[in-house]
Order: structure tokens, then C-alpha cells, then sequence
């Protein structure tokens, strides 16, 4: 009998390292806990310090602050509406424009690209999401607008506009920067991000789901509408909820070809602003004041926004996962 | 059955021992005994229990909230289901090779040495020569021993698990844990590692899994049948194959159900 | 069979069909449209005097973006070195830990929440933190800002990355007796490093482009500067000021500041790509 097996012997030495590693076992637990609480402190700060600074227009106006219409620097009164007006606006259009361009991008890099073009067509996309949206805003000011104005929008309120009750949204003199506009530039920006998304959950689908759809005689199309997308229904709408939560967001792809006035008006032609393109353009020049609470008040209400569609998000994918039974 | 092993020192003793997998129950009431120096095998159906039963011995269920144990499993004399027991401590004197072959991202020479570092203070000399030695016993030395520097993971498959072999008696452990060793390999990587648990028996008492019967029959000296998570049987191999006790034994060994 | 049925399916699949190409068209169209201005207007900037002087005033000629890019520099390398060790380390908790804790849950929650959370907001957090504190604009600011918006895609990335490493590998380093801390960062961490390190590379790209967390925490600085407790010059807010400007000479300078911090990205997400597929 050697001595390696005579029982588990418990050297000075050893009964040392043992207490060593216990505490570098436990010093590694708070370390690590303590950074990855950094994230919720953060976030614990960034709700304190809005409402903190944005108190004192958010006392003056109540909370009527978020359904004012004014913006008036010189007399010192300040309503929200305007920016969340086009904010909510500018992104849902552009979403409303984006999620069909991206389904059908998508839909052509899955089922329908040859293979020698799929993988630099998915690199391309994948580049673009990548791209900042500053050139997006700097494209839409400079080329996209002038043209818009040319001859997108005399042409949309020659035939739109000309329709009943939803004309009014495409009549208006054609500036190019707008709420359309912005709304345009806004969806190139969010199509790729989207696209992206939504061909990767598209790839994860089994090769036999779809081969026993097409086995049945499924066109393409059905095998796409009625199995893939009902399939990856739950990524989808993460995806897209993900790029509503950027388009409201936006600054830069938006501050450019808005317009920068605070009014409201019906048709998308009219200049307007966000939150995010009013925060950019006053707060520069915001004195401390009611001014300067009111552009926190408004990044505040962004962030609750923001916020509550990103929770609405997640909340729905966890539910769309229990009702497929893939998490209990 | 359990054996008559009063002739024979034991490296483990199973006492009553339950296992749960959340409400599941996968292993109940088993006692047997383990022979120092010897091998045992464990053999049974897919989800008898036997690998959950290896694994009690290492605590490596621990690492899985909801997974625990009750009962007894005394390793020479000391309870290591005691709550109060280290761990780290357990598991560097008791082994355990998996059914992937798992090395470290790291060259071959760490692969060896990384294990011994945790609990040794080696000088160079000394673990070269400890490096070479576990090499040598799992029988890989003449194969790596030009390119020690290499990574883990550009040997074949059967290299990687004699490399993983190697990592494993290389911190001189007091009981080897194979969990089905062979089965990812090609049989002549098999057969090399089956030699070596030969070899293994006279340093280290070896506990085996194998769903592979002619194995265990080849490598083991005591076998024990498992199905459902209770011990069925439990006898020296020559029995168990020979003239089995109990009918279950028989269907699972001449293949009525497997 | 009905053929009316029949038809009108195959009608509908290639309606849906051309749609779809229809917009992968349309799609490729506004992209190459959008990199081919962004390369004709942004070239013609790129001179020599474009990485070595700096900005010019008002109204005047020449010029380049040398305080821009070296601002940008200082400014993207600190938020990484940063952002790195504690987006890696929180990450490493998340795996590590994150099944067992009730506050990692909560933190991949909120660690999704900042990573789509609106980049100017996070700007408002540090101006109204720090700025507004000391009272003035400054590097450091603009590098908090930058910091706050990589740490939460290092963290998810680490986190995914880690957790990619199979199980066996771990059981196997606890097999030998390691401790937990090891086998986190000899053995797991080494295996994926090439997935992490990916990670920080997107996170820097991202940080790289953006603007509107820098607009009120580093400001812009006409004049050249390597000093991290003043205003900071950096490409993104001095593409937007040039921009919106009425000097052609700015506009143009804009330009070529927009193709430098395309490029910039592009290559840092294609570095990220062949890095990883390389060492996987």
C-alpha cells in the first residue's frame, strides 16, 4: 500500500492553501458582484438625477408639463407635447415603414438568395447596422431632403393628399425636412438592425421544419408566413421592439432633417421635433431655469419611454416562450 | 448482494444513500463498497443511475442548485456528504476523467502541470519530471514528448482523453472516477485506455461507468448492476458474468433489454 | 384538385416573392447610395492637411480635424480601458453566479434596458452628475459617457460567451480540485477569449460613432488639446456642428470626418469578424 492511498492526509501545507483559496474563492464573489452591481446603481442614478433636476418644471407645470403644447423660451413656459409628439410619431412610422422592408429583406437572404450572394448581401447589412447614425442624418440633410422635396412630395400631395380626412397628413409646402422626412431617414437607419434580427432567428429554424412544409407542397411563401415567422414569432418581435427602442432614441439620424419646431400640426410635412433634437439643438443655450428642468423633464420622459417599450418587449417574449412551451 | 469484503480495505463506503434531482429521486438506497486498488465497474440501462451515483463521489453535483444527496459516502472513515466539507480539497483526491475529452486551453505541458500547481509548490526540475511521469502512466510520453509546448487541443481524440488521463493521476489522487472513458473513442485509442486502467490499479483504486459490458468484464474486478437508480447487484466481475444472482442481472447481461 | 386554389397560391407566393426582392433592391439602392456620397463628398476632404491641423475658425479656409481625431482617440482608448475590466468582470459574475442570484437577474434585465437605452440620456446623466458639478466640460466626462454606454454590451457579450464553454470543461477544471476563481479565469475566460475579446471590439465600434452622449459631457474644443480636464475636440460633435453650419469649408471638413469615423467602425467590426472566426 502506497502512500497515495491511505486516506486523504492533511498536510500544514495543504490545510494552507485550502484557507487561501477560501478567501481569494470569496474576495472573487464580491469583486465580481460588486461590478456587476455598477450596472443597476447606474441605472438607480440615472432615474435620481433626472427627476431631481427635472423637479423644479415638473412642480412649476405639473404633470400637464407632458401635455403643453408651449415652448416658449422668452416667457418661460414649457409643455413636452411637441417633442413626445414627435418622437412617438417619427418612430412609429418609421417602424411602420421598416418591419415590411425588413421581413423582406430577410425573407430574400433566407429562402431566395443564391449561395455565392449570401454571405457578402448578410455581411453588407450587418455592416450597415453598424454604420453611425450621424451619416444617415448628414445623408438626409444634404441629398435625400432636397430630392424628397423635389419629387416625392409634390408627387405624395398630388395623389394622397388628394384623399379625404388622410390627405391632410401629405399636404403642406414640400421643405423636404419634416416629420416624413425624419420618419425616412429614421427607417433606413433601423432596417438593417432589424433585418439583421430577423435573418438570424430566421436561420435558426430546423432544415426538416421547413423540408416537411415544402414536402406537403408549401410554396415558398407559406412555408415562410406559415411556419418560419409563427416559428421565430418571439425573436421577431424582440427585434422589433428592440428597433423601436432605438428609433425613439435617435438623435443624430433625426436632429438633422426634423425641422426644429416646436408645433403641431397635421401634416407630416410640417416641421417638427423630438425629444432627443430638442435636447440636442437648446441645450447648448438652456440657462438654469426652468429651461434647463424642462429639457431634463423631457430626457426624463424619453427614458421612461424608452424604458417601458423595452420592458413591454421583454415581458411579451417571455410570455410568447411559456405559450410555446419552451420555458416552464 | 454486497460482497463480503471484510478481507479487503475500502476505499469508499456507500451508506443509504438517496439522490435527488429536484423531486426526482435517481438513486435510492444504495449501499456498497469500494475496494481500494481495485477496479469497479458500474454497469446498467441509459439512466440507471450509475454515472449520478459516480458523481456523488466528487460532489460534482454540487455545482447544480437543485441536485443533492443524502445519506452516507465515507471515504476512508470521513463522511463526505458532511455540509462542512472542502470541496476543492475532495476533489484533488478524487479524480475524475469524462466522457468528452476536456483539455484546457492551454499546452499540453500546463495541461499536466496545471492540476499539480493548485496544491504543490513545484520547483521546474521536479515538474518536468512529475509532467513526464503522469505522461508516461497514461501512456502518451513518446507521442507529445517533442511538442509539450503544443496546445491540448491539437492531439486527436484519443490522445486528448490520455492527455485527460494523465491531468488526472498527475496530482497523485487516492480513487479515479472514469465516466464512461472510452466511448467518444476509436476502438485502438480504446483498447490503449483500457490497458492503462489496468496499469492504474496498482497506484489509485479506479471506479468505472461504462455502458459497454465486455468492458467492464475486460478491465474491472468487482462489477455492480444498476437499474432505475437502485443497486440491483453487486459481486466480483467473475460472478456477476458467470452466474448472476438475480434475473435482472441476467436479462440486462445475455442483452433481453439494454 | 382545385386549380382556381392552386393558382391563387401561386399567384400570392410570387407577389410575396417580388416583394421581397423589391426591398432587398430597394434596401441595396439606399445603401450603396448612402456610401457612395458619404466616399465622393468625403474624400475630397481627406487632404494631408486633414490629420494635421486642427480645426479651423469661422468662416476661414484650410484647416483639418487633428484635434478631432486625436480627442476621439484619447477619449475611445481611456472608455475602454475602463469599460473593459468591468464589463469583464461583471460579465464573469453573471456566469459564473447568475444561476444561483436573484440579482442577476434583475441585472440582465437592466443590462438589456441601458444597452437600447437613448445614448443622448445617458449624456444628460453625466452633465447633470458631473459637469454641472465641477462646471465645466471635460475629457473625462465625455469618457463616463462613452463608458457607461460599453460597459453593458462587454457585459453581455462576456456573459454569452462564457456560457457558450461547455460544461464538461468546467466540471473537469472542479474536478482537480480548483478553485472557483480558476477555473473562471485560467480555464473558462482562456476558452473564450476570442468571443470576449470580439465583444469589446463591437463595444468600441459603437462607442466610436456616437454622438450625442459627448454633445454635453465633452463639448468641443476649437483649438488642439490632449488635456482630459478641459473640453474635448472629437469627431462626432464636430461633424454635427460643421454640418449644420453655413462654411462650405466646414461642411466639407464634415464630410471627411464622416468617412473617417465610417471607416473607423467598419474596419473595427470587420477586424471583430475575422478575429473571431480565426481563433474559433
Amino acid at each position: 500500500m502506497t502512500s497515495m492511498s491511505s486516506g486523504i492526509q492533511l498536510t500544514p501545507e495543504m490545510a494552507k492553501i485550502v484557507r487561501n483559496q477560501k478567501m481569494q474563492d470569496f474576495l472573487f464573489h464580491k469583486v465580481t458582484f460588486f461590478f456587476a452591481s455598477l450596472v443597476l446603481i447606474v441605472l438607480a442614478g440615472i432615474l435620481v438625477s433626472l427627476v431631481m433636476t427635472s423637479w423644479p418644471a415638473l412642480k412649476e407645470f405639473g404633470p400637464g408639463f407632458f401635455f403643453s403644447s408651449e415652448w416658449d423660451v422668452v416667457n418661460q413656459k414649457f409643455g413636452g407635447l411637441t417633442s413626445i409628439y414627435g418622437t412617438l410619431v417619427t418612430a412609429t412610422l418609421a417602424l411602420v415603414i421598416a418591419v415590411p422592408l425588413s421581413f423582406g429583406i430577410a425573407v430574400f437572404l433566407t429562402e431566395m438568395c443564391p449561395n455565392w450572394l449570401r454571405r457578402p448581401l448578410g455581411t453588407a447589412v450587418e455592416l450597415l447596422a453598424a454604420v453611425p447614425s450621424i451619416i444617415y442624418g448628414m445623408f438626409g440633410l444634404f441629398v435625400f431632403a432636397p430630392l424628397f422635396a423635389t419629387y416625392v412630395q409634390p408627387f405624395l400631395t398630388d395623389t394622397i393628399g388628394q384623399v379625404p380626412v388622410i390627405g391632410a397628413l401629405f399636404q403642406g409646402a414640400p421643405n423636404g425636412i419634416g416629420l416624413l422626412c425624419a420618419a425616412l431617414i429614421l427607417a433606413f437607419m433601423v432596417v438593417p438592425f432589424i433585418t439583421s434580427v430577423m435573418r438570424d432567428v430566421f436561420e435558426i429554424v430546423p432544415p426538416v421544419l421547413k423540408e416537411s412544409a415544402y414536402g406537403i407542397g408549401c410554396t415558398t411563401w407559406e412555408v415562410v408566413t406559415r411556419i418560419v415567422l409563427p416559428y421565430t414569432q418571439a425573436g421577431v418581435v424582440g427585434g422589433v421592439m428592440l428597433g423601436l427602442g432605438r428609433a425613439l432614441g435617435e438623435t443624430m439620424a433625426v436632429t438633422f432633417v426634423i425641422g426644429n419646431a416646436h408645433r403641431i400640426r397635421a401634416s407630416l410635412f410640417s416641421p417638427g421635433s423630438s425629444i432627443a433634437s430638442t435636447l440636442a439643438n437648446e441645450f447648448g443655450e438652456a440657462e438654469p431655469g426652468l429651461h434647463y428642468a424642462s429639457l431634463f423633464a423631457l430626457g426624463l420622459a424619453l427614458f421612461i419611454i424608452t424604458f417601458i417599450v423595452l420592458s413591454a418587449a421583454k415581458w411579451m417574449l417571455v410570455r410568447m416562450e411559456k405559450q410555446k412551451g419552451t420555458k416552464s | 448482494m454486497t460482497l463480503d469484503t471484510t478481507n479487503l480495505k475500502n476505499a469508499i463506503e456507500v451508506r443509504n444513500l438517496d439522490f435527488f434531482y429536484g423531486k426526482f429521486k435517481g438513486l435510492k438506497s444504495i449501499n456498497l463498497n469500494i475496494a481500494e486498488n481495485k477496479v469497479t465497474a458500474f454497469i446498467g440501462p441509459s439512466g440507471c443511475g450509475k454515472s449520478t451515483l459516480l458523481r456523488t463521489f466528487n460532489r460534482m453535483y454540487d455545482l447544480y442548485p437543485g441536485q443533492r444527496a443524502e445519506g452516507e459516502i465515507n471515504l476512508y472513515g470521513e463522511n463526505i456528504l458532511d455540509k462542512e466539507r472542502d470541496l476543492n480539497l475532495l476533489r484533488s483526491k478524487v479524480g475524475m476523467i469524462f466522457q468528452k475529452p476536456t483539455p484546457f486551453p492551454m499546452s499540453i505541458y500546463d495541461n499536466i502541470a496545471f492540476g499539480v500547481k493548485l496544491y504543490e509548490n513545484l520547483n521546474k526540475a521536479d515538474m518536468d519530471e512529475r509532467v513526464e511521469w503522469a505522461l508516461n502512466k497514461a501512456a502518451l510520453w513518446n507521442e507529445v514528448k517533442e511538442k509539450l509546448n503544443q496546445s491540448g487541443l491539437s492531439l486527436s481524440g484519443g490522445q486528448q482523453q490520455r492527455l485527460c488521463i494523465a491531468r488526472g493521476v498527475a496530482v497523485k489522487p487516492s480513487v479515479l472516477l472514469l465516466d464512461e472513458p472510452t466511448s467518444a473513442l476509436d476502438p485502438i485509442s480504446t483498447g490503449k485506455v483500457e490497458e492503462l486502467v489496468h496499469e492504474l490499479k496498482n497506484d489509485y483504486t479506479v471506479a468505472i461507468v461504462t455502458h459497454n459490458m465486455q468492458q467492464a468484464a475486460r478491465v474491472s474486478d468487482f462489477t455492480a448492476f444498476m437499474y432505475l437508480g437502485e443497486l440491483i447487484e453487486f459481486n466480483e466481475t467473475k460472478q456477476i458474468f458467470l452466474k448472476p444472482d438475480r434475473k435482472e442481472t441476467e436479462d440486462y447481461i445475455t442483452g433481453r433489454f439494454g | 384538385m382545385d386549380i382556381g386554389i392552386y393558382n391563387r397560391r401561386k399567384r400570392t407566393n410570387k407577389i410575396g416573392l417580388t416583394l421581397s426582392m423589391v426591398a432587398m433592391t430597394l434596401g441595396m439602392i439606399v445603401l450603396l447610395w448612402i456610401l457612395f456620397i458619404l466616399f465622393s463628398k468625403g474624400f475630397a476632404a481627406l487632404s494631408g492637411n486633414f490629420f494635421t491641423q486642427s480645426t479651423p475658425a469661422a468662416g476661414s479656409d484650410g484647416g483639418g480635424l487633428a484635434n478631432a481625431i486625436v480627442g476621439s482617440l484619447m477619449m475611445v482608448v481611456s472608455c475602454t480601458l475602463i469599460s473593459t475590466p468591468i464589463g469583464v468582470l461583471a460579465g464573469i459574475f453573471m456566469a459564473e453566479y447568475g444561476d444561483r442570484s436573484r440579482i442577476a437577474g434583475i441585472t440582465r434585465f437592466v443590462t438589456d434596458i441601458m444597452l437600447s437605452a437613448p445614448s443622448i440620456v445617458i449624456g444628460l446623466f453625466v452633465y447633470a452628475i458631473l459637469v454641472a458639478q465641477v462646471k465645466h466640460f471635460s475629457g473625462w466626462a465625455g469618457t463616463m459617457a462613452l463608458s457607461l454606454l460599453a460597459v453593458p454590451v462587454i457585459l453581455k457579450t462576456t456573459e454569452n460567451m462564457l456560457r457558450l464553454v461547455p460544461g464538461t470543461l468546467r466540471e473537469a477544471a472542479y474536478a482537480l480540485g480548483t478553485p472557483k476563481w480558476k477555473v473562471s479565469f485560467s480555464v473558462i475566460l482562456r476558452a473564450a477569449k476570442s468571443g470576449v475579446m470580439t465583444g469589446i471590439l463591437l463595444a468600441v465600434a459603437r462607442v466610436s460613432g456616437e454622438t450625442a452622449p459627448l454633445l454635453f459631457t465633452a463639448l468641443n474644443n476649437q483649438f488642439f488639446s490632449t488635456d482630459m480636464n478641459k473640453p474635448m475636440a472629437n469627431l462626432p460633435v464636430v461633424i454635427y456642428q460643421f454640418a449644420l453650419s453655413p462654411y462650405e469649408n466646414w461642411v466639407n471638413l464634415a464630410w471627411g470626418g464622416a468617412l473617417l469615423i465610417t471607416l473607423t467602425v467598419l474596419g473595427l467590426n470587420v477586424l471583430a469578424r475575422v478575429f473571431f472566426r480565426e481563433k474559433s
